[in-house]
């Protein structure tokens, strides 16, 4: 197989694809897609391996672990097979490499601050609209789902809004 | 229904996981192939010279929405019903701050949360950052979720399962349609504005699968419309009416009054003597002054008559929303309500406690009279209160 870091799928394509993995997702287990809840559960479960007692005492954080552990769930091996699905696309199509991706005019430790004050942000706002760009916007609006539909248009307002603020780390 | 198998989330638990980790296999491969591993590529959406996330994003939500169309038209699977499991209800303003947070966390941390787990396993350093530092946002949410006001605006604008087929009152099919058509007028524009913006030439878009996407998406979406002409038509509710007992009407009717409509379809002097809280009496005759075709279908409705329902009247199945028949009608409620509960045993189970407990409080708030209470537990504890399990896309 020809690899070259530079080829990427058809948008259209993709597209497709992607919404048949969504639909098998909708017709097979009757779920959506995801990404922020496991996250959320993620950390939860890291939580509660350093302080148990401090996961018990507090009411946002308890939700999850009520039924058992909060890795036993769908989202969690949904996301698992996310990253395995991401290393081998990566390893087949050349762009498994170590690096930092940023524009021309910001440094990496720079970016590395960037990304993790706006995933910050992101897991922030993944909570107050219960769910993130795959659990609202996808999986709801492929369902017609009134709230994922709003989400989408604020999302794509968010960004555009940001956009002209931190041209400098991309542009 | 076929589809989705209900045994996944079930007594097939195990295998269920196994799919969640295949089709999660297939999202993640996807997005990878589609360079949306990379942020460049992500942000670029923002400054107009690649729209690869609209075109992504876009065509996965219209090839997804017109499957289900399709699918639903041709009996195989309930929209609505899958909907309900897969999606959250929609809590309007929380929908749209949280979009927002997402959207401007989106252009500067360069992923989404999805997106970001690709680029870490792809070894971008960055990818790794963002997927760490969304783990902490929703942890800093849980945290912060303990402070009244912040926990009151997350819990705002309440609406229910709700869908645009709902608010917009014509049938899902016909929405796909539009929304598809949408979307390629959408996706030629997106090129338009590539091809103004980039300035070392946009990136070339070969034709053929463009066309046959368009295409297929088109004929797809045609065949989803064609559905409606069906005898079956999608959106025909199944003869015998869904049923809901009298306990869980009485839980609704106690718990969320404003989630429920009761109509109570027994002779006007029947039900002018006694009815099930907040019913209404609508003797059959009636029924065609309530307009239920044409009124919001937010909340459900419950049909009472005298005993079990084999077949709802037409103004009722008219309704756009779900509809429940009560079981065994008002007779069955007067056994279950009205009639004090036999205390269970000493050492009766947890749940036969709990039920006696629901029982007889709901019996004493109806009759106003007290029921003894139930022996001592053999074991103290109360039964833990159960979630909705599975619940939204992103939701957990």
């Amino acid at each position: 197989m020809n690899r070259d870091p530079n080829r990427f799928w058809n948008p259209y394509l993709a597209g497709v694809a992607l919404g048949l993995v969504l639909l098998s997702a909708y017709v097979v287990m009757g779920k959506g897609l995801g990404a922020s809840g496991a996250s959320f559960r993620l950390g939860v479960a890291a939580v509660e391996t350093v302080a148990p007692a401090h996961v018990a005492a507090s009411p946002g954080l308890h939700g999850v672990t009520a039924e058992g552990s909060p890795l036993d769930d769908w989202l969690v091996f949904e996301f698992l097979g996310v990253a395995l699905g991401g290393l081998v696309g990566a390893y087949t199509s050349g762009r498994l490499s170590r690096e930092v991706l940023r524009g021309p005019r910001i440094s990496a430790g720079g970016r590395i601050a960037f990304a993790v004050g706006g995933a910050i942000l992101m897991g922030i706002g993944a909570k107050i609209a219960r769910g993130c760009a795959s659990g609202q916007a996808l999986s709801g609006g492929g369902v017609m789902n009134v709230g994922s539909w709003a989400f989408m248009m604020a999302f794509f307002g968010g960004a555009y809004a940001l956009a002209w603020f931190v041209r400098r780390e991309w542009r | 229904m076929i589809f989705p198998f209900e045994s996944l989330s079930g007594s097939q638990r195990e295998l269920g996981l196994v799919v969640a980790v295949l089709i999660g296999f297939g999202f993640g491969f996807v997005l990878e192939r589609a360079g949306f591993g990379r942020a460049n590529k992500l942000v670029a959406q923002f400054y107009g010279n690649d729209m690869a996330v609209l075109k992504v994003m876009f065509g996965a939500v219209v090839t997804a929405m017109i499957g289900m169309v399709v699918l639903d038209g041709f009996g195989l699977v309930d929209m609505r019903a899958v909907a309900n499991t897969a999606t959250s209800a929609t809590f309007i303003w929380p929908a749209i701050a949280g979009g927002f947070l997402v959207g401007a966390g989106f252009v500067i941390s360069g992923y989404c949360p999805g997106t970001s787990v690709v680029a870490a396993m792809s070894g971008k350093l960055d990818g790794i950052a963002v997927v760490v530092g969304v783990v902490i946002g929703t942890l800093v949410w849980g945290e912060l979720s303990s402070v009244k006001a912040l926990a009151d605006f997350a819990d705002s604008g309440y609406l229910g399962q709700i869908y645009l087929y709902d608010v917009l009152g014509i049938p899902a099919a016909v929405i796909a349609l539009f929304v598809a058509a949408v979307a390629i007028g959408a996706f030629l524009g997106a090129e338009k504005l590539e091809r103004i913006i980039a300035k070392d030439g946009a990136p070339p878009s070969p034709a053929t699968p463009k066309r046959l996407v368009f295409a297929g998406l088109g004929a797809f979406a045609l065949v989803g419309a064609a559905t409606l002409a069906l005898p079956s038509a999608p959106g025909a509710k199944p003869s015998a009416p869904a049923a809901i007992s009298a306990g869980d009407l009485a839980r609704r009717v106690l718990d969320e009054p404003w989630k429920v409509r009761v109509l109570d379809v027994r002779p006007m002097e029947a039900c002018a003597q006694a009815r099930v809280p907040g019913a209404e009496c609508t003797p059959p005759g009636t029924l065609k002054d309530l307009f239920l075709a044409d009124v919001s279908a937010a909340r459900d409705l419950v049909v009472v008559g005298e005993g079990a329902l084999a077949e709802l009247p037409p103004e009722i199945r008219a309704y756009r929303g779900r509809v429940f028949a009560l079981e065994e009608g008002f007779a069955g409620w007067k056994a279950w309500a009205l009639t004090p509960p036999a205390p269970p045993p000493a050492g009766a189970s947890a749940e036969a406690r709990a039920e006696y407990g629901l029982r007889a409080g709901i019996h004493s708030a109806l009759t106003g009279t007290k029921a003894p209470p139930p022996p001592p537990a053999p074991a103290a504890g109360a039964a833990p209160v159960k979630r909705k399990a599975g619940g939204g896309g992103c939701s957990g």
